[in-house]
């Protein structure tokens, strides 16, 4: 056992670019000129090579909630909607066509389409989407998304019970109760919501309610995220999973889309990479054929022809900021959050700091996201309107100003992320502002609860579905899913909340981005940046869309790859 | 010798006790949970006191101390709290593949290190002697993980000689071996060992060669040969077992860097892995394995140098 070195992320960065810029200026190896590609012809055969880091946690729908977990189980499993790659509004998948919904806008109907069948060949039926919703719901999953599944009617309830403390027939009677709002025809799936809420037809296009087979479930039981019981309905099977090293998924010939085609791909292998610069090295060995750039390796790309031809921008699904203890002086004061909210220059970030991967952000919510207000930009540098606030700030907030720290999740790229910040802060408002690292799970720790929240701290956010209600309600109302800044207002309360239930879309969109631009101008935190996407891919790589949140369905069935050279 | 080994192997029981002890306090010491995974994607804060109430992370340390032994005299090393797999799941899966990479490695190492500090030490302050010195030094000094990485754009991407991502199906029967894919994290995570025991080997060599017992047996007149093997490295190995035993059970335990590096699935990395996830089950069943791995392997070591050095007795 070698635990003697905890994280030499850091050092390994600085020793690649060493040896990247060697091999740079040696020859490629063989194959990687586009010129020899044949015709844009998919390979009816072709298979994808991709990285997905580390291994995931577990694959089960109603248990995961990571990015590479959800990307497997969207390729084996087909929900009742899927955002659409154009705007990321929920557009049918399983389903026929959009939901009906009752006048009240507490009751969602979805019809299924006719002949869906799982990949072992049995027919998909509404009761198998029941049974997806009850694991989410059921406390003994205890999946770590099951929130989502609060607006239903009687999940809530159930879901918090105390499994070990309540006894049984309670238990069975808030299952009982919570399966009566799920209503099964032989066709169709109705939902009854605890209120109205425009943003269900999102969540039923996310991986938490995919329909999954109890029988296969009860033969693997622990283990039934192996191949031979990890039975779904969507484009791709999983047939194998070589624990910690790679997962191949094998095109499903019982999937048929909504548009009536099935995956491109024939075989998706996905490799456990867990070194960036091992997948740079892979990819460059043509063992990859796609690989997310980061700014280190932007020096090398730029000095490469070939690499610069091969890539590919796209966007993001997070935003950055710096927050604010909005409980805890000198913060409490909103002309001191206002000061530092104007006090940095974030085209010169995303120039010089994140080497253009990302775009500068002075409103909450990003590009590709409904509710992204490019002209809230109350938030934009100005040094001179920084000070001006600054010099408005009680005296006890002044006061505080000097002994204030920023905590963050220790890293070497944190660091020079901090230090700048900290350049800034002293050069546009004279404050000098301590740096306070802490170990990755401390800080997630610290941050999460009100009482250890610090004064000061770099976070970002990022979407689990295209909806407003996921950004400003989730993480600023007063019903935020997890204490954040401890930012508290009435009137942002309630135009969010108006917002979550509003069922015409117009004023619904009105309301939110009347309660973003308030909370851009009370500085409720500073925000920094939106993330992007850069891709290197390879020639035979088409029509591989990068999107926000990479489970849409068409990302898995329309790309394809030509014959490799 | 046999009450011996007995009352040795009843020993192990206090030992590994106060190791668990010690291990678990000190992991559920640090602050986090498992659950706090993603920065910016946090669970809310019901979730996971639901959560820590479904696993028992809420109760007092005790009773989860007392629980946990409960089930560890049963066998039962409990279930990953982040993955989805038990804890004897994933050391059956992954201990195997660090242990083989792990033997390989040290073969390779003894193989070449024990030669080498014996050569070195005969041949002292020769021209062999200084490159080994030279060898010795640069593998202790040059961490592996600068080593992997150029041999990985060496040896992997521009003369293409060898696969660098995985381990392949690890070896049935020799023929299904991957050896080219075995072949740089093995030879790497030797190079650390190899140094060391090079090092070991020739400073006991000199000692040993100085010593009266040495100088009697040449003046009874014995072979060179017979007195070089028969006294001087049979006492200079003393120093070398006491080394391998510890070294073998480090080795075969995994290596966090080799196994990062190279994608190899193995315990290194998992176990690396767990402590910064908080994964107590996963940290405590990883570190009892070691524990009981360098406590058989220090008892080994005590009998083999009966065998060696038949004056030190046993037992007494």
């Amino acid at each position: 056992m070698t635990p003697r070195v905890k994280a030499p992320w850091s050092l390994l960065v600085a020793f690649m670019s060493i040896a990247l810029v060697i091999t740079a200026c040696q020859s490629q190896p063989a194959g990687t000129t586009a010129s020899q590609a044949p015709a844009d012809q998919a390979d009816p055969n072709g298979e994808l090579v991709t990285n997905m880091g580390a291994e995931p946690d577990t694959i089960d729908p109603q248990k995961e909630s990571f990015v590479q977990e959800i990307g497997v189980t969207m390729k084996v499993f087909e929900a009742l909607m899927t955002p659409s790659l154009k705007d990321g509004k929920p557009i049918p998948a399983a389903a026929k066509d959009q939901p009906k919904v009752s006048s009240d806008g507490t009751e969602y109907t979805y019809t299924l389409r006719d002949g869906l069948k799982f990949s072992d060949g049995s027919p998909v039926t509404p009761a198998d989407f029941k049974y997806g919703w009850e694991r989410l719901c059921d406390p003994t999953t205890a999946g770590d998304y099951a929130f989502t599944g609060y607006i239903v009617k009687g999940c809530e309830k159930w879901n918090e019970m105390d499994t070990k403390k309540a006894s049984k027939a309670d238990l069975d009677a808030a299952r009982q109760a919570f399966l009566d709002n799920i209503v099964t025809t032989n066709n169709a799936i109705t939902f009854k919501l605890t209120e109205p809420a425009p943003y269900f037809n999102s969540i039923a296009a996310i991986w938490v309610g995919v329909p999954v087979k109890k029988a296969a479930i009860d033969k693997g039981g622990d283990k039934w995220t192996e191949p031979a019981t990890f039975i779904g309905n969507g484009p791709f099977k999983l047939t194998e999973w070589k624990h910690n090293e790679k997962m191949t998924f094998e095109r499903n010939d019982n999937f048929v889309g909504h548009d009536g085609q099935k995956a491109k791909l024939k075989k998706w292998t996905q490799v456990m990479i867990n070194e960036g610069a091992v997948a740079f090295a892979a990819y460059r060995n043509n063992e990859l054929d796609i690989y997310p750039v980061a700014a280190e390796d932007l020096r090398t790309i730029q000095g490469d022809a070939d690499l610069t031809k091969q890539t590919v921008d796209g966007p993001g699904s997070c935003t950055f900021y710096i927050g604010f203890n909005n409980k805890k002086a000198p913060f409490t004061d909103p002309n001191v959050r206002v000061a530092f909210a104007k006090s940095f220059d974030r085209d010169q970030w995303v120039k010089d700091i994140i080497g253009g991967i990302g775009k500068p952000a002075t409103s909450f919510i990003p590009p590709g996201i409904p509710g992204y207000d490019a002209e809230d930009t109350f938030q934009k540098f100005d040094p001179t309107a920084a000070k001006a606030a600054l010099a408005k700030a009680s005296p006890e907030a002044t006061a505080a100003l000097a002994n204030l720290k920023v905590t963050y999740s220790s890293s070497a790229r944190n660091k020079t992320r901090l230090e700048w910040f900290q350049q800034q802060w002293k050069t546009n408002l004279g404050v000098n502002v301590a740096l306070d690292p802490v170990d990755a799970t401390t800080y997630t720790q610290l941050v999460k609860k009100p009482e250890t929240l610090p004064t000061m701290f770099l976070l970002g956010w990022c979407s689990d579905y295209y909806d407003q209600q996921d950004w400003l309600t989730t993480v600023f109302s007063s019903k935020a899913s997890s204490a954040r800044v401890g930012y508290t207002s009435k009137q942002f309360d309630d135009l969010v909340f108006a917002g979550d239930k509003e069922l015409n879309p117009q004023t619904r969109d009105q309301d939110y981005q009347k309660a973003s631009r308030l909370l851009s101008q009370d500085a409720a935190a500073a925000f920094i940046y939106y993330d992007a996407t850069k891709l290197l891919e390879k020639p035979w790589v088409k029509n591989y869309s990068i999107t926000s949140l990479g489970f849409e369905e068409a990302h898995f069935t329309d790309a394809y790859v030509t014959k490799k050279p | 010798m046999l009450s011996y080994v007995i009352r040795r192997v009843l020993l192990m029981i206090p030992t590994l006790f106060f190791v668990a002890f010690i291990t678990f306090v000190l992991a559920h010491s640090a602050p986090g949970s498992p659950f706090d995974k993603n920065q910016n994607r946090p669970l809310p804060e019901a979730t996971i006191e639901r959560l820590n109430r479904l696993y028992g992370i809420d109760q007092p340390i005790q009773n989860q101390f007392v629980l946990y032994l409960n089930n560890l005299v049963h066998l039962d090393l409990g279930s990953s709290l982040v993955k989805d797999r038990t804890v004897a799941d994933i050391i059956g899966s992954e201990f195997p593949v660090s242990a083989q990479l792990g033997l390989q490695a040290l073969f390779i190492a003894l193989a070449i290190a024990l030669p080498l500090g014996i050569v070195s030490a005969l041949k002292q302050n020769t021209g062999i002697d200084y490159a080994s010195l030279l060898f010795a030094t640069i593998g202790t000094t040059i961490p592996a993980f600068v080593i992997a990485i150029f041999a990985i754009f060496l040896f992997g991407v521009n003369l293409r000689w060898f696969p660098f991502i995985g381990w392949g199906n690890g070896c049935g029967p020799l023929p299904s071996c991957d050896l080219k894919r075995m072949a740089m994290p093995t030879v790497i995570l030797s190079l650390g060992a190899m140094a060391f025991l090079t090092r070991i080997t020739r400073a006991s060599m000199l000692e040993a060669i100085r010593q009266d017992y040495v100088r009697t047996a040449r003046s009874k007149g014995l072979r060179e040969q017979v007195v070089i093997v028969g006294h001087v490295v049979k006492n200079a190995m003393i120093p070398v077992a006491t080394i391998i035993g510890p070294a073998t059970a480090g080795l075969i335990t995994g290596s966090f860097i080799i196994e990062w590096m190279f994608n190899v699935p193995g315990l290194g990395r998992e176990f690396v892995l767990s402590i910064n996830r908080r994964d107590y089950p996963l940290i405590m069943g990883v570190y009892m394995l070691y524990a009981t791995l360098i406590v058989i392997a220090n008892l080994t070591v005590d009998i083999v140098y009966g065998w060696i050095d038949p004056r030190i007795k046993l037992g007494r």
